[in-house]
């Protein structure tokens, strides 16, 4: 019951008209930036973090208006996969498969509405999900010592490329690199790391322009190297007809897809993608012949729109507990977090109860917006996602100058960023995820704290590291999130690439 | 082929190593050193790293073509008008820099180059008027500094 209260107290935070406001903006630009090709949601947040820090947002409007984004940009992402049949994001790829085909048929609104209808129910799934476990799980987490934390930074790591990753090395190698840029500047005892004299390292590489160059510039190289700059052809969308039998039909989908989309959320090494993918199969499964999946059925619309929704909030859960993320997007929220001062993990749901407790309400109360958003106007977005990415994403690059630009009034990080896109278009090519190297960035300090107060304790002894029974189990949880995409991991791709008849998914 | 993993593994270790040296360049940390100094954890690094780069060489995946030709060409263009961005944005001041470089890249990116340019000098425009009156946050005027009101 001490949970509801908290809850009662969030949404005393997140119903303040000024925070209801940003949670709404956050909601209409996290469903536009799902929506438009080429501009995912890690990017998307990333761009708009320096923007809510010149807007000198207080810290749980901060967090309230980017998570809004977040849940945004997973509704957003299944409008270009049945119009266009280009997933808008990753996870959102399952949905082409029936999606698309309804809209050949001229049954486009139908499918955006149900998809808007199972979105909201495997979101509010998932949320409700968030609210009873991320409490125990945060008390559970207290009990964590440095070396528990040691180990389970290197948990995460290991399965941020999924059991469905490619190649675990490159997941490695990303990570030290991450790391290793993590160490530049002026260490805790006061030793200069890296530095070169250059007075812009003394307090280190900032992660927000790392993240910005990363994602929105290398996006934009990207887009240069395939020539996408025309776009597409959009379908036309017909007028609704929906009737209440039509929800009713799809309501079990949308309930097994939420549930399923949670568990997969919250599991480290599963993910969004993973999500929608068993939704899809699970419903394939239980449907049976009855169904005319890859034809348009509607139930297989639901299905995996439930499932990439209730992940992506299940997702959040590892992150407000134990501040170790499991995607890309939750990776960059975090990236939020620490730059508003917040040390994330099982303290900050005592320490700074009102921003996670005013950020869950705000997922709650963001997922009844979202509906309203989706359902009247669909064809705002529609719309919008005419514009063609030869206009839009200088646009985006120009705004992500101006954010980076108005933290600190230098160019010298506007350079930093141009070279971190590079370097990340580099890294793409040679298909080494950009994640972990995020993640190196963040956690690096921390890991590096951590280890320092482990051995400190145990006066230089290494075994401490692997003393307890929850260290031993968290290294051996990471060996396998290594070893397991090695056996596993080819015949999952290849049923994925079955199903979807394109290509494996790469991790988001 | 499987140049790229190889090349890209040696140069990491290459990386690897000058960091791992760099660890032997620190100054003593104030108080003496501990168990754990501001050496470990690079040291460390520079281990993993090594190891998973030679992982890379050894068992490389097959590459992706680089862009030679035609698009390498856009892509260094790009990649120009961007460094010149960030150059020219104090100087020339906001609006005229966003006209110049959001123009070229939508101009490079297959839109007319009319169109291109106002398009840029609009969102350079609209952008500029957003900060300054509604976000109270100054972005340089440079050469239209003559502009500023009061």
């Amino acid at each position: 019951m001490e949970t509801l209260g908290f809850l009662m107290d969030g949404f005393g935070v997140a119903l303040a008209p000024h925070n209801l406001m940003f949670a709404l903006l956050g909601a209409f630009l996290g469903t536009l930036i799902g929506a438009l090709p080429g501009l995912g949601p890690a990017n998307g947040v990333a761009i708009l973090i320096p923007l809510a820090f010149t807007l000198g947002l207080a810290p749980e409007t901060a967090m309230i208006m980017l998570t809004s984004v977040y849940a945004g940009a997973m509704y957003g992402g299944r409008i270009s996969s049945i119009l266009l049949n280009i997933p808008g994001d990753e996870p959102a790829m399952m949905t082409c498969l029936d999606g698309y085909p309804m809209a050949q048929q001229g049954k486009a609104s139908e499918a955006l509405a149900i998809s808007a209808v199972a979105s909201f129910i495997g979101s509010l799934i998932a949320t409700i999900g968030l609210i009873l476990l991320a409490p125990l799980l945060a008390d559970f987490a207290l009990t964590f010592g440095p070396a528990e934390y040691f180990a389970l930074f290197l948990l995460a790591f290991a399965t941020l490329g999924g059991i469905t990753g490619k190649n675990p090395m490159k997941t490695v190698v990303a990570a030290a690199i991450g790391l290793m840029i993590a160490t530049v500047g002026i260490d805790n005892t006061g030793v200069q790391r890296y530095t070169f004299g250059v007075l812009e390292l003394y307090e280190g590489v900032d992660f927000i322009i790392a993240i910005v160059g990363l994602f929105a510039i290398s996006e934009l190289l990207f887009f240069i190297e395939e020539k996408a700059g025309g776009g597409k052809e959009k379908m036309a969308v017909n007028k609704l007809t929906l009737k209440w039998k039509d929800i009713r039909n799809i309501l079990p989908s949308s309930l097994r897809g939420g549930v399923l989309g949670f568990i997969a959320g919250v599991l480290p090494g599963a993910g969004a993608s993973l999500g929608s993918f068993i939704g899809y199969t699970l419903e394939k499964k239980v449907i049976g012949k009855k169904g005319y999946f890859g034809k348009g059925d509607p139930r297989g619309v639901a299905g995996p729109e439930a499932g990439n929704n209730g992940a992506s909030s299940g997702a959040l859960v590892p992150m407000l507990t134990l501040g170790v993320p499991g995607s890309g997007t939750t990776a960059v929220l975090l990236a939020l977090l620490i730059s508003l001062n917040i040390t994330p993990g099982p303290l900050m749901f005592t320490q700074n109860a009102d921003i996670v407790w005013g950020v869950i309400a705000a997922l709650l109360i963001g997922n009844f917006l979202l509906l309203i958003l989706n359902i009247p106007l669909v064809g705002i977005f529609v719309k919008l996602l005419s514009v063609p990415p030869m206009y839009l994403l200088p646009v985006v690059t120009m705004i992500a100058f101006v954010g980076i630009y108005s933290i600190s009034n230098t160019t010298f990080d506007l350079y930093f960023m141009v070279a971190f896109g590079v370097g990340g278009y580099v890294l793409r090519k040679l298909e080494i995820p950009l994640v972990p190297v995020i993640l190196g960035l963040l956690l690096g300090p921390e890991m590096e704290k951590n280890l320092r107060h482990a051995m400190d304790i145990a006066d230089g002894d290494w075994t401490i590291l692997w003393d307890s029974g929850l260290a031993i189990g968290l290294w051996v949880f990471a060996g396998l999130g290594l070893i397991l995409p090695y056996i596993v991991g080819p015949l999952l791709r290849r049923r994925m690439k079955v199903t979807t008849g394109t290509g494996g998914p790469e991790g988001d | 082929m499987t140049f790229n993993d190889r090349i890209f593994g040696i140069l990491m270790i290459v990386l690897a190593v000058a960091y791992g040296w760099g660890t032997t360049q620190f100054n003593e940390p104030f108080g003496g050193t501990e168990a754990v100094g501001p050496e470990t954890f690079p040291r460390l690094l520079a281990a993993v790293l090594a190891l998973s780069s030679l992982y890379m060489i050894v068992r490389p995946d097959p590459d992706n073509a680089w862009p030679w030709s035609r698009t390498g060409i856009e892509l260094i263009v790009a990649v120009v008008v961007l460094i010149f961005y960030a150059a020219l944005l104090q100087p020339l001041g906001f609006i005229i820099s966003t006209t110049l470089a959001v123009g070229t890249l939508c101009w490079r990116m297959g839109s007319r180059p009319v169109k291109a340019y106002v398009i840029g000098a609009v969102s350079g425009v609209v952008v500029y008027l957003v900060f300054n009156f509604a976000l109270d946050l100054a972005l340089p005027l440079g050469l239209l500094s003559f502009l500023e009101v009061g």
